[in-house]
């Protein structure tokens, strides 16, 4: 363990950047989600079309794949661009961070497009009738059934996503985010001990996923509190 | 900005020579771990607490942290520790192959254990029942009732599962082998055309996911043709 002492700050900082990064991917998961079931959901064919196609191919990719055509291709298109302006340019890149967040937002958005679709269906018919017939219109029937009755059953599935998310925050370490892998790979440059740097970074992970699947776990105790008296 | 056909046309032979190593990697690790899955289930269910406890950390830690950080502790790490370079396995474990096998194998036997565990979990009581009220002993029971239902049922999870592998098998070119990505990332280093490279395998990829989901999906039907002719 003494090897380790002198880069405690380091590994913490890391870490933080893996929370920022988890925090911003999962907005746009979210957002991605949303409209992706939304697209399903539609009436428009060339909108179901464009959503399918989404959830297809980054299903069906290797995540690696997507996070390096997202950095490089954006750096390639980016440094197009400025070198029109500029010819000194050599090279212009979207911060890791960005790119990082935002593939790997693609690739669990398309997960979370068929959970919220799924959810979006999972409410009982029943109380969309009942509403309705309530005189509750059609955004009122959305905001105070429709969605409440929906994030019961939505949780569980993406408490998953979230799980993926934090999971996939690593890879992004290949295109050069400091997060707690490139901390390590740097740790080992200067003290040649790879198993105990790589040990700890998967007990940090690991941390990270205790603390979803803790919080998810009371989410769902507070989403499912009607029932209790039922059990 | 022009697409580079002519690099297209020559980068997909090279690209479909890693192909080999990509199915040896998912075919090795997915045997391998579905050996591994099923030991993990047996001991989980076995109703002893010292096998079942360990399965259960086994399980969490192996789903608890990234499959990238798995196969950089086992290709880089493992070396730093003295007995396992005196061990048996050190000639698997010198090999780049034979820690990504090592490490998909290890990760994927964690996540299969918990679907074939749905599957054994999902299987009807009362045939349990009505199996043993015919007289069958316990052992009988699990091999000719419970197996055969529970593989229906954790079938279409299996799949999703393999296609994962498949993913994960990709990471594989973090750690210099030159399966289908490695070499496209060495495409890409050479020619900077992250575009014509990537999306082209983006492509192959795609191709191999859906024929693993075709094949799941006609050895879905053959298990479930009891199931149509009742309907």
């Amino acid at each position: 363990m003494d090897v380790i002492t002198g880069w405690w700050d380091d590994f913490f900082w890391g870490s933080v950047v893996v929370v920022e990064v988890f925090v911003v991917a999962l907005i746009m998961t979210v957002l991605f989600g949303l409209i992706g079931a939304a697209a399903k959901l539609s009436r428009s064919r060339v909108a179901k079309y464009i959503a399918s196609g989404y959830t297809v191919v980054f299903r069906g990719t290797p995540e690696i794949l997507i996070l390096l055509l997202v950095y490089f291709g954006s750096a390639v298109a980016l440094t197009a661009v400025s070198q029109t302006f500029d010819p000194e340019v050599k090279f212009t890149d979207i911060p890791p961070f960005w790119a990082g967040a935002f593939a790997i937002a693609l690739i669990v958005g398309s997960y979370a497009t068929e959970t919220f679709r799924g959810a979006f269906l999972g409410v009982d018919p029943g109380q969309i009738e009942a509403a309705r017939a309530l005189g509750l219109s059609s955004l009122q029937t959305l905001v105070y059934v429709r969605i409440p009755a929906m994030w019961r059953l939505a949780l569980p599935p993406f408490g998953n996503h979230m799980l993926s998310l934090i999971k996939d925050t690593a890879l992004i370490a290949i295109i050069g985010l400091q997060e707690t892998l490139f901390v390590a790979e740097q740790a080992i440059g200067t003290t040649g001990k790879p198993f105990t740097m790589y040990i700890l970074v998967g007990v940090i992970y690991l941390g990270f996923s205790t603390i979803i699947t803790l919080t998810v776990m009371v989410l769902e105790r507070y989403a499912n509190r009607h029932l209790e008296a039922a059990r | 900005m022009i697409i580079d056909i002519p690099l297209i046309i020559d980068s997909i032979p090279k690209m479909l020579m890693g192909f080999g190593l990509t199915i040896q990697l998912l075919f090795l690790s997915g045997v391998l771990g579905l050996v591994l899955a099923i030991v993990l289930l047996l001991m989980r269910i076995s109703g002893r607490w010292y096998l079942a406890a360990p399965t259960m950390v086994y399980i969490y830690v192996f789903r608890g942290t990234p499959i990238l950080v798995q196969i950089f502790i086992v290709y880089h790490g493992l070396p730093q520790l003295e007995f396992v370079r005196e061990s048996i396995f050190w000639p698997i474990l010198r090999e780049p192959f034979g820690c990504a096998i090592v490490a998909l194998t290890l990760n994927t036997g964690a996540y299969v254990s918990e679907i074939l565990r749905g599957g054994v979990l999902g299987v009807d009581r009362g045939l349990k029942e009505a199996a043993s009220a015919l007289g069958l002993s316990a052992r009988h029971r699990f091999i000719y009732i419970t197996t055969p239902i529970a593989i229906r049922l954790a079938l279409p999870a299996y799949s999703n599962d393999v296609i994962s592998l498949l993913k994960s098998t990709a990471l594989a070119s973090t750690i210099t082998l030159l399966d289908m990505m490695g070499i496209a990332r060495n495409i890409v280093a050479a020619t900077y055309a992250p575009y014509e490279v990537f999306v082209s395998l983006m492509v192959i990829y795609l191709v191999l996911t859906w024929m693993i989901q075709r094949s799941f999906g006609l050895i879905e039907g053959r298990m479930s043709r009891y199931v149509k002719e009742q309907a």
